[in-house]
C-alpha cells in the first residue's frame, strides 16, 4: 500500500447538523487517506456517520449541515470550501460518482432509461446528443443490459430491481470517475442478484481503474471486496487497516463486538450476538470513548479522554486504550477467532462471494 | 392505450350517468309531491277562484309534465262530433250516453274517475309508471333532425330535401325542407363558427320558470337586450331585426308578418341578445378565473417550494391559511370592497353589463383566489415530495446542477397529479360558481340548480343533473387520457400493469 498514491485525504472532518435549534455533531474529526485503484469500506452500525462521511466528497450534505472543520483534499483541491453547483462542476459525478442503495427510486420513473444517462454524459463531457447515445448503449452493454440499443428508450418501470442498479452504476461510471462510492450498493436487491452486482463493480474497476469506496453493513461483501477497511462508531473512525489487519487481529473492543454479531459465525441452536446499549446521542458532547458504556471490556480512561489513534502497523491503526502499553491485556472473544478460517469457508464455496 | 378500453369506459361512465338519473328520477318524482310544482306558478295562483278550471290547469299541466294520462269528456265527444255541434252540446250534458260511455271505458282502461267540483262533469287520469316516463325520457334525449321530421297535416306539398345553400348572412349552409330546423349545418360569425342542429339533445321543457321553453335554450340561449341590425330577408325585405337566422324552425301557421319576410314554412327564430348565455357567462368567467388560478398559483407553488421555509414561502402560506380560514363570503366581500375603492371597479356586474371589461375583473378575481390558493398549496407539496425523492438526490450526484435537476427531475414529475385535475377544472367552469355570481349577481350557471330545486322545476333539475353527471364522468376520463401523456407509467388497460 505505501507506495501507492493519496487519491483523496481527509484531515480531521468535522460535519454538523442543525436539528431544531441543537446541533448535532454526525462527524467527529475523521481523518483518513484513500489510495488510487483502492477499494475502501467503511462499515458500521446504522448512524455510525458512514454515509455523513463520504456525502462530504461530493458536497451532499442535506441542507441542514454543514463541514464545521478539517479538510477534504482531492486533486489539489480543498472540497470542503466548494459551495456552488458551480464550484462542484467538473467534480461531483465526473470525478467522484456516487450510486445509492435503493435503485427502485435513483431513477426518475418518468423518463427514459437512456435520457437518464446520456444527460450525465452530454453534461460533463459536453458532446452532441447523437454520440452521447452512443456512449450509453455502449455503457449500458458494458454493464450487461442485453439488446441495449433497443432498451434504451425503456423507462425504469420496464426495468427489474438488480437491472436498475446496472443502470445507475452504468451512469455513475458514464465519465470515468476517478473514485466511486458505493453507498450500500446491494442492502436493497435480492440475495441473488447482490453478488452478481458485487462482481460487476470489482469488474469494472479492474477494466476502468478506479477507486471505490464501499459504505455497507454487510461484512461478507467487506470481506469479499475490499482492500482495506475502516470501522466507524459514533461519527469517528475507531479502527482501520487493511481487509486482513482488521478482521483478522481486530484491535477495538467495537470491531469485536461487531464481528461477533456477524450471523453467519452464530451457533446453530444459541442466540446470536448482538451489541446491548444503542449508540451515544450525538447532540451531547461525547466523554472518553465513545463505545466505553457498551463495551463490557471497558476501562476507567475510555470514560475520561478519549483515545488517541494508536499504530499496530504501517498499515493498522486503531483508536481504543487497550493499545496503550499501560493497559491490561484481553482476550479477543471466542466467536472471532480463527475468523479467518471461517470466513473463509464462507466465502470461497466455488464463487466469488457467498452470502449462507 | 387500448382503444377498447376507452369504449368500455364510456359505456361505463354512461351507465353511471344512467344510473344517477335513475336515482334522480324516482327521487324527484316519488319522493317529491306533484302537487309542490305549482307552489311558483302565477298561471296557477290567478285560478284561486275557479275551481274547475284549476283542476283542469292541473290536470294538463301533469300530463304535459308526463306525471299522468288525462282525459275529459271533451276530448272523448270531440273524437266523435264537431266542435260547436248540437251533438256535441248533448253529449256534453251531464247524464248523457257519452257520459256514461266515457266513464264506462276508462273505468275499464284502469282509469280512476273523478268529477269537477262545480259542474260535476267527469275527468278520467292514470299515473304513469315512472319505469315508462324514464324510458320515454332516455328514447326521446336525442333528436335526430330528418326530412320526414316535420309531418303537418294543414301543408302536405312541403317538400323534403337536404341541400347545399348559403344564409341569408353570407354563411355557407345544409339547407334542409322537411326538416325541423331549416339550416342543418351553417357557419356564421358567432362562437364556434361552425353550427349543427342535425342532432339536438331533447332534456324536456321547462316549468314554472322558463315555461313551454327547451331546458337547453334557457342555459344556452344569449340573454339581455336584443342585438339589432340591419337584415335582408329571403323575400328581398330590408329591416332592423335581431333575428338569428340559424335557429330557424318549422312554423305551421304563418302569419301576414312571417310571409312579408320568408318564402317558406320556416318562420319560428330566436333573436340575437347582448349577453352571452348563462352556460356561456359562467364558461367565460371560468376560464379566466382558471387561467389566472394556473397562471398565479402554479408558479408561486414552485417559487414556495424552491424557496421553503424562506420569506416567498411563509408568504405563501399565510395566503393559503388565510383563503382557507376565512369564509369565502367574508373575503370576496373584502376583495370586492378594495376593487371598487381603489380602482374603481363596478361592484355588480349589470351595472355596466358584459360588454365592459370592467364588470369581469372583480367576479373572475374573487373566483379565482380559492383555486390559487389550493393550487399553490398542492403544487408546493408535490415539488417538495420530489425534491426529496431519491432520484433528485441521484441526479445531484450525477453533477446535475439545480436548474437541470428542477427541469428535468422535478418539474414534470410534480406536475403529473395537477394535470390530472386540468379537465376537471375546465368542466367545472360550466357549472358556474354560485357565491360570487350570487354576490356579483352575474347571470350564470351558478344560480340554476338551487333555483331550480326551490321553484320545483323538475325538467331542469333532471336536466341539470343529466349535463353535470355527464360532463364530471366524461371530464375524469380525460384526465385519465391526459395523465397518460405525461406519465409513461400509466397506460389506460385491462390489464393489471406493473407500476
Amino acid at each position: 500500500m505505501e507506495e501507492k498514491k493519496v487519491i483523496l485525504s481527509a484531515k480531521d472532518v468535522e460535519v454538523r447538523f442543525r436539528v431544531r435549534e441543537n446541533y448535532l455533531t454526525a462527524i467527529r474529526g475523521v481523518s483518513l487517506d484513500i489510495y488510487d485503484g483502492e477499494t475502501f469500506a467503511i462499515v458500521g452500525e446504522s448512524g455510525s456517520g458512514k454515509s455523513v462521511f463520504t456525502k462530504t466528497f461530493t458536497g451532499m450534505i442535506d441542507s441542514n449541515g454543514a463541514i464545521t472543520g478539517g479538510s477534504i483534499m482531492f486533486e489539489g483541491k480543498d472540497l470542503t470550501k466548494l459551495t456552488t453547483d458551480k464550484d462542484w462542476e467538473g467534480i461531483r459525478g465526473a470525478k467522484i460518482s456516487t450510486i445509492f442503495q435503493d435503485p427502485m427510486t435513483s431513477l426518475n420513473p418518468i423518463r427514459t432509461i437512456g435520457s437518464q444517462i446520456s444527460e450525465v454524459i452530454e453534461k460533463h463531457q459536453g458532446i452532441p446528443h447523437e454520440e452521447a447515445k452512443a456512449q450509453a448503449i455502449e455503457l449500458m452493454e458494458k454493464v450487461g443490459i442485453k439488446d441495449a440499443a433497443n432498451r434504451f428508450d425503456e423507462y425504469p418501470f420496464q426495468y427489474s430491481g438488480g437491472m436498475r442498479q446496472r443502470i445507475v452504476i452504468a451512469i455513475a461510471l458514464s465519465c470515468h470517475p476517478k473514485i466511486l462510492i458505493c453507498d450500500e450498493p446491494t442492502t436493497a436487491l435480492d440475495v441473488t442478484i447482490q453478488a452478481q452486482i458485487i462482481k460487476l463493480i470489482k469488474d469494472l474497476q479492474k477494466e476502468l481503474k478506479f477507486t471505490t469506496i464501499y459504505i455497507t453493513h454487510d461484512l461478507g461483501v467487506v470481506a469479499n471486496v475490499a482492500d482495506r477497511v475502516g470501522v466507524m462508531y459514533a461519527g469517528q473512525i475507531i479502527e482501520y487497516g487493511t481487509a486482513e489487519d482488521v478482521f483478522y487481529n481486530p484491535q477495538h473492543p467495537y470491531t469485536w463486538a461487531l464481528l461477533s454479531s456477524l450471523p453467519q459465525l452464530g451457533v446453530k441452536g444459541e442466540d446470536l450476538y448482538f451489541i446491548t446499549g444503542t449508540p451515544p446521542s450525538l447532540f451531547n458532547k461525547i466523554q472518553g470513548d465513545a463505545f466505553a458504556p457498551r463495551n463490557p471490556h471497558a476501562l476507567k480512561i475510555d470514560f475520561i479522554k478519549e483515545p488517541p489513534m494508536f499504530k499496530v502497523s504501517d498499515t493498522h491503526y486503531a483508536k481504543t486504550w487497550l493499545l496503550d502499553p499501560r493497559a491490561p491485556k484481553l482476550d479477543k472473544p471466542e466467536a472471532i477467532q480463527d475468523l479467518h478460517g471461517k470466513i473463509k469457508r464462507m466465502t470461497d464455496k466455488g464463487g466469488a462471494f457467498h452470502v449462507e | 392505450m387500448k382503444k377498447g378500453y376507452i369504449w368500455k369506459r364510456l359505456l361505463r361512465s354512461f351507465l353511471s350517468v344512467f344510473i344517477i338519473m335513475i336515482i334522480v328520477f324516482i327521487m324527484l318524482y316519488s319522493l317529491v309531491p306533484r302537487d309542490n310544482i305549482f307552489f311558483e306558478d302565477a298561471t296557477y295562483k290567478k285560478l284561486g277562484g275557479k275551481p274547475d278550471d284549476k283542476r283542469e290547469y292541473v290536470m294538463r299541466t301533469w300530463e304535459k309534465l308526463g306525471y299522468l294520462d288525462y282525459e275529459t269528456l271533451n276530448d272523448f265527444c270531440a273524437a266523435k262530433y264537431e266542435q260547436g255541434s248540437a251533438e256535441m252540446e248533448a253529449a256534453m250534458e251531464n247524464g248523457s250516453k257519452e257520459y256514461y260511455e266515457f266513464i264506462d271505458t276508462f273505468e275499464k282502461k284502469g282509469y280512476t274517475v273523478e268529477y269537477l267540483q262545480l259542474s260535476k262533469k267527469p275527468y278520467a287520469f292514470k299515473d304513469v309508471p315512472l319505469v315508462q316516463r324514464l324510458a320515454k325520457w332516455v328514447s326521446h334525449l336525442l333528436v335526430i333532425d330528418t326530412p320526414w321530421s316535420v309531418q303537418d297535416p294543414n301543408n302536405p306539398d312541403l317538400k323534403r330535401y337536404i341541400k347545399l345553400g348559403t344564409t341569408p348572412t353570407g354563411g355557407l349552409a345544409l339547407i334542409g325542407s322537411g326538416t325541423t330546423h331549416k339550416y342543418l349545418i351553417y357557419t356564421d360569425t358567432r362562437f364556434p363558427f361552425l353550427h349543427q342542429n342535425i342532432i339536438t339533445l331533447n332534456l324536456g321543457t321547462s316549468y314554472p320558470k322558463f315555461e313551454g321553453m327547451q331546458v337547453l335554450d334557457v342555459i344556452f340561449q344569449s340573454q339581455g337586450t336584443e342585438v339589432k341590425r340591419e337584415v335582408t330577408f329571403e323575400t328581398g325585405v330590408t329591416q332592423e331585426s335581431a333575428i338569428n337566422f340559424g335557429s330557424l324552425t318549422y312554423k305551421p301557421t304563418l302569419d301576414r308578418l312571417d310571409q312579408a319576410k320568408f318564402v317558406d314554412h320556416y318562420a319560428n327564430y330566436t333573436t340575437n341578445k347582448e349577453q352571452s348565455s348563462m352556460i356561456g357567462t359562467s364558461f367565460i368567467m371560468g376560464i379566466f378565473a382558471l387561467i389566472l388560478a394556473y397562471g398565479i398559483g402554479l408558479p408561486a407553488g414552485l417559487a414556495m417550494a424552491k424557496n421553503k421555509d424562506g420569506i416567498v414561502d411563509k408568504i405563501g402560506m399565510f395566503y393559503i391559511i388565510f383563503i382557507i380560514a376565512v369564509p369565502s363570503l367574508a373575503y370576496i366581500y373584502l376583495f370586492r370592497y378594495l376593487g371598487t375603492r381603489l380602482f374603481n371597479l363596478p361592484s355588480a356586474f349589470p351595472i355596466k353589463g358584459a360588454g365592459d371589461v370592467r364588470s369581469w375583473i372583480l367576479p373572475i378575481i374573487s373566483l379565482s383566489l380559492p383555486s390559487i390558493s389550493s393550487l399553490m398549496l398542492w403544487t408546493r407539496r408535490y415539488v417538495v415530495d420530489q425534491t426529496n425523492s431519491d432520484y433528485v438526490k441521484f441526479a445531484k450526484a450525477k453533477g446535475l446542477n439545480q436548474k437541470e435537476i428542477f427541469w428535468n427531475h422535478i418539474f414534470k414529475n410534480a406536475i403529473i397529479p395537477i394535470v390530472h385535475g386540468i379537465p376537471s377544472s375546465l368542466a367545472g367552469t360550466i357549472t358556474g360558481a354560485i357565491i360570487t355570481e350570487a354576490i356579483y349577481s352575474v347571470g350564470g350557471m351558478g344560480k340554476m340548480l338551487p333555483d331550480s330545486i326551490k321553484q320545483y322545476n323538475n325538467t331542469m333539475v333532471v336536466a341539470l343533473t343529466f349535463m353535470f353527471a355527464t360532463i364530471s364522468v366524461l371530464s375524469v376520463l380525460m384526465g385519465d387520457i391526459v395523465l397518460t401523456w405525461v406519465d409513461p407509467r400509466i397506460s389506460l388497460s385491462e390489464k393489471e400493469g406493473r407500476s
